[in-house]
């Protein structure tokens, strides 16, 4: 089974996110911020990690920058799922080591297309 | 930084203030906008809500202006789903409104929320208006963040004239006799939501 961390600190986007992912037959795991979601990722081995970037303690970027450093995630595909849209700040995401960029409000179907296609 | 954060608000149409003089800012159904400036926010509801949230201490401020979907198409398997296009749509009204504060340099919990709008002005079978009063207070009772303030329901639309840097708010409350073209302005925008999908903006560098 493939299994997904889902970073954000908004409660109704974890439950959305996980909802979709799960409809799917994804199993997920959940973090409320950066930090959370390292600690997390050290201690699994997920196949794919989605995360937000603005959230407390520890952004998005900064997760993905940190999880490309450990062993495990050199090749992991990471996808941003934020309400920014803005080209810099999608290079910023580039240059953190992000796979690819999900804008929201996300389309339920495209996000389980695109999962699919960066899990495979 | 925050010169370019500003871009994102262009389009939004800014105006003296008749009564201070002070720059006012008028947002749109859909809009929301966001400053540290001694400005006003206005925005004229309907069936709408609008969330005016301020860090007080920081002296920044925003509000949104949002109308829910009304459901996803027949056949979706994420209708009436908390993955639904109301909440999707929802969610994505509050949180950047939310974190653009938060990207200023507000905090979480000092945030001063309000909400208004939500009026019954449509005549339809559905009530268009409670459907968003609904929303936004579960959206903001499952982010653990409290209402300071609401003028919610009734049958009238409501002019709000927003103070960021205070989070004082002033509602006019409108007779809907008088405010036709705010029917017809949301009765169009439950139009436009039928030939939209919500989430489109996806790449993979």
């Amino acid at each position: 089974m493939t299994d997904i961390l889902v970073v954000d600190d908004s409660l109704s986007m974890r439950y959305m996110v996980s909802l979709t992912l799960e409809e799917a037959n994804y199993s997920v795991t959940v973090a409320e911020d950066g930090e959370q979601g390292l600690q997390q990722a050290k201690v699994g081995n997920f196949d794919l990690v989605i995360t937000d970037i603005n959230m407390p303690v520890m952004d998005g970027l900064t997760l993905v920058s940190k999880l490309r450093e450990l062993d495990g995630y050199r090749c992991t595909p990471m996808l941003v799922l934020t309400t920014e849209s803005g080209t810099e700040k999608k290079a910023e995401g580039k240059a953190a080591g992000a796979t690819g960029w999900i804008v929201k409000p996300f389309d339920p179907d495209k996000l389980l297309k695109l999962v699919a296609r960066v899990v495979n | 930084m925050l010169e370019v954060e500003q871009k994102k608000f262009e389009h939004i149409r800014k105006s003296l203030s008749e009564e201070d003089g002070r720059g006012a800012a008028r947002i749109l159904p859909g809009e929301f906008y966001v400053t540290d400036k001694d400005e006003i926010i206005t925005t004229v509801l309907g069936s709408c809500v609008s969330a005016c949230i301020c860090d007080p201490e920081l002296k920044i401020g925003g509000m949104n202006h949002f109308m829910l979907p009304e459901m996803d198409e027949p056949g979706s398997r994420w209708r009436n789903t908390a993955a639904d296009a109301a909440h999707r749509y929802g969610n994505y009204a509050m949180e950047s409104l939310i974190n653009d504060i938060l990207a200023r340099g507000g905090h979480k919990n000092r945030l001063l929320i309000k909400v208004f709008g939500g009026g019954k002005i449509l005549d339809s079978m559905t009530d268009v208006g409670q459907h968003n009063i609904d929303f936004v207070k579960s959206y903001l009772h499952a982010e653990h963040l409290d209402i300071a303030a609401q003028d919610l329901g009734d049958r009238f639309p409501r002019k709000i004239i927003f103070y960021p840097s205070t989070g004082r708010v002033r509602v006019k409350k409108l007779s809907a006799l008088h405010s036709p073209d705010i029917a017809q302005q949301e009765k169009t925008l439950i139009e436009e939501f039928k030939h939209q999908t919500i989430g489109n903006d996806a790449t993979l560098f």
